[in-house]
């Protein structure tokens, strides 16, 4: 899910999914996030922020 | 779409299934467990098992949280969604898990207030907006869910919030693969290690697979790239006589884990001595459970629970699909008396569970091949 609007004071962040649909999801485990952010969420909360890392033939 | 499509790129997919047969000794058998019920969707949804030689076998693990739950644990939580004032929240798959006297959709249906939630914060929400009520939250899941619900207890602590406990079912993966690796009916090659799980634990708790047991491990993500991509390097540590654990879903996993989860599950819960799986039996020390402080929003000390063990149904083979010991359609009810739509185990019910995932994709490819 990608970050639109964060609210540090309750370790909250407004995201989209991509389908568009937006969900409130907990962000106290991966803090600190900012818009644009790439979560991955599990149950409403976000478990790791995701870092690029390309696939590449073997 | 960024860290999707490009996992998903169908040349690099045939490079790699390519490589793959490179690898293979013609003559020997490999038997490789996905342990995590997303794999299982994934492979068979996107056809993985059609790519690899005829000679590498994949066995579906445990990993599915809902199909774990014994029956016991569904009248549990029906017994208290049945009391007077109780809100009883669950996520949609566990509603349809069969009890020994229906699931919890029929409970509903015959009047007690159960309601579908995404997320422990859901309930919780639900639990604000009714202070005359008790909202109870039926916790499943693994350390990719049980996160989510020690940070939902702390934010009800916080909120000296009355209403809202928590009958908490979440389990451990490590225990169920030491009982799998130590099952006399099962031989394993390798293992493709759960992505989102060691998202929270990171790798360093597989270690004592290749440690003690002598098998690889290639933690691995979720898409059909990630998935090939795992079972190239397991069988490259099985042809160069290596068994480590390795990472394959580095854009997610860190080796250590996510401290800050692991901080707060040990805060708010304890293992239980012994947790029953379903079709696997008791576990030690394999179950969570709230711990001293947190006894308060505990369910199971706020209601009494009946705690009855149930057998499963004889005609159910669940528990041989969740040991990877038969394939789903080797069981004796799949896909007649057990279907999606009136499951009799639980690994029907689930899109994560194996039978679930044969049945909506698997058996076509199947039927082919049969015709």
């Amino acid at each position: 899910m990608t970050v639109v609007r964060v609210d540090p004071a309750r370790g909250l962040a407004l995201c989209a999914r991509q389908d568009g649909a937006r969900e409130t999801v907990e962000t106290a485990l991966v803090e600190p996030v900012a818009p644009g952010d790439r979560l991955l969420v599990h149950a409403g909360t976000a478990l790791a922020q995701l870092e690029p890392v390309p696939a590449v033939a073997p | 779409m960024k860290f999707v499509d490009e996992f998903r790129d169908a040349e690099l997919g045939r490079a790699v299934a390519m490589e793959i047969m490179s690898l293979v000794e013609p003559g020997r058998h490999y038997k490789l467990m996905e342990v995590c019920g997303g794999h299982t969707h994934s492979i068979y949804k996107y056809g993985i098992d059609d790519l690899l030689p005829a000679n590498v076998e994949l066995v579906h693990g445990p990993g599915c949280p809902v199909c774990v739950i014994p029956m016991g644990r569904v009248d549990d939580g029906i017994a208290i969604a049945h009391r007077d004032g109780v809100i009883f929240t669950c996520f949609g798959d566990m509603m349809r898990v069969p009890g020994s006297n229906g699931s919890l959709l029929d409970a509903k249906a015959a009047g007690a207030d159960i309601r579908m939630v995404y997320s422990p914060l859901d309930a919780l929400r639900i639990a604000k907006q009714n202070p005359d009520r008790e909202v109870v939250f039926f916790a499943i899941g693994f350390e990719t869910t049980a996160p989510s619900t020690a940070l939902t207890l702390k934010r009800a602590r916080a909120e000296r919030l009355t209403n809202f406990s928590v009958m908490c079912s979440h389990v451990t993966i490590v225990p169920p693969l030491r009982a799998l690796l130590e099952s006399p009916d099962l031989r394993l090659d390798g293992f493709i290690g759960p992505g989102h799980v060691s998202t929270v634990v990171g790798a360093r708790p597989f270690q004592f697979i290749p440690a003690d047991y002598g098998r690889p491990v290639v933690i691995a993500g979720f898409e059909p790239l990630d998935i090939l991509q795992a079972i190239e390097m397991i069988l490259r540590q099985l042809a160069a006589g290596r068994c480590e654990v390795e990472n394959q879903y580095k854009r997610v996993v860190p080796y250590e884990g996510n401290l800050r989860a692991l901080e707060v599950m040990a805060e708010v819960f304890e293992l239980r001595p012994h947790f029953e799986w379903r079709g696997l039996g008791f576990i030690s020390h394999s179950g969570l459970k709230l711990s001293h402080s947190y006894a308060d929003l505990d369910a199971e000390v706020r209601f009494s629970v009946p705690g009855v063990r149930v057998a499963d149904p004889k005609a159910c083979q669940c528990g041989e699909v969740l040991k990877g010991v038969i394939k789903p359609w080797e069981c004796k009810v799949f896909g007649t008396a057990c279907t999606p739509e009136r499951p009799i185990g639980t690994c029907m019910v689930s899109s994560e569970g194996a039978c679930a995932a044969y049945y909506n994709f698997g058996r076509f490819a199947r039927e082919r091949e049969v015709v």
